[in-house]
């Protein structure tokens, strides 16, 4: 792997974008997550209501 | 701007279109034409790599600055407000500093051998990280927002003054590894010191400005579900 990408250079930029969009979208799963979270407290006090 | 869904949609098209330029533009010796790179020896491909960790950099500076002034801005007004925003920035700044050490880390594997070498842009980089994941922990440990505010206004300010000298300044004055450092006059030094072609800087340009306003678009949908999370 190493020796592959030490000769195709151009890969090892390919991963270092990969690297920022991987590292993003986790990001934006996890503010999805606490949106979720928001979305079902405010849907379990309607219900209530 | 960036909350209307045609800003959305164009800076997606942005972005995208500097991925493609930075990936897809030829690197030639001698460059004849518009879209072709130049072969920077030292960095032969890995030259593109300037295109997106470096943007990763400038926004984490971005971030922490914008902290540092909502930081100034709570004490100022003691609008809780600010204090929101200040933690917010900090967060994002500090996700986007990961990401700046992981890319760069990846690039150091392959033009230095391995992945960390304490180089004084890396020394730098991670003491910025501790900086601010001590940051979040005086959030953590103090009760009372109110407190917690001021203490961490204090704090983002006097950290916010650090991030220029750690990103900027400190790499430059001493000698390293990394292009720029002190006494790296030849190879890889002009880019680092942006004198490239002018279609190299426009696609540079184009990604630094692309990534400050995605996080522009971060910072709002965070604020938006911070905000949310206080009425609940």
């Amino acid at each position: 792997m190493y020796d592959f990408l030490a000769s195709n250079q151009l890969y090892i930029v390919m991963c270092i974008v990969l690297i920022n969009w991987f590292g993003l979208l986790a990001y934006l799963f996890r503010i999805d997550g606490r949106l979720r979270k928001l979305e079902q407290s405010t849907y379990a006090k309607d219900e209530k209501a | 701007m960036i909350r209307s869904t045609t800003g959305k949609a164009l800076l997606s098209i942005w972005l995208t279109l500097v991925i493609v330029a930075g990936l897809a533009m030829p690197m030639v010796p001698v460059p004849r034409t518009w879209y072709e790179l130049p072969w920077i020896p030292g960095l032969e491909q890995k030259a593109r790599i300037i295109l997106f960790h470096v943007p990763m950099a400038w926004v984490t500076l971005v971030a922490f600055i914008s902290a540092m002034v909502y930081g100034i801005q709570f004490l100022k007004t003691k609008n809780l407000d600010y204090d929101l925003k200040s933690v917010n920035a900090a967060g994002l700044g500090t996700v986007f500093c990961i990401l700046a050490t992981v890319t760069g880390s990846i690039w150091a594997k392959f033009n230095w051998g391995s992945f960390w070498n304490w180089d004084p842009r890396e020394t730098s980089i991670f003491i910025l990280l501790l900086i601010y994941g001590a940051y979040f922990a005086l959030r953590s440990s103090i009760e009372g927002a109110e407190k917690r505010a001021a203490l961490s206004a204090a704090y983002s300010i006097i950290a916010g003054v650090t991030a220029p000298f750690f990103i900027f300044v400190m790499p430059r004055i001493m000698s390293g590894l990394h292009p720029g450092a002190k006494g790296d006059e030849g190879g890889a030094a002009p880019v680092a010191q942006l004198h490239m072609p002018p279609n190299m800087l426009v696609v540079f340009f184009a990604s630094l400005l692309g990534f400050t306003m995605l996080y522009v678009w971060l910072f709002s949908v965070r604020m938006r579900i911070s905000k949310l999370e206080e009425h609940h």
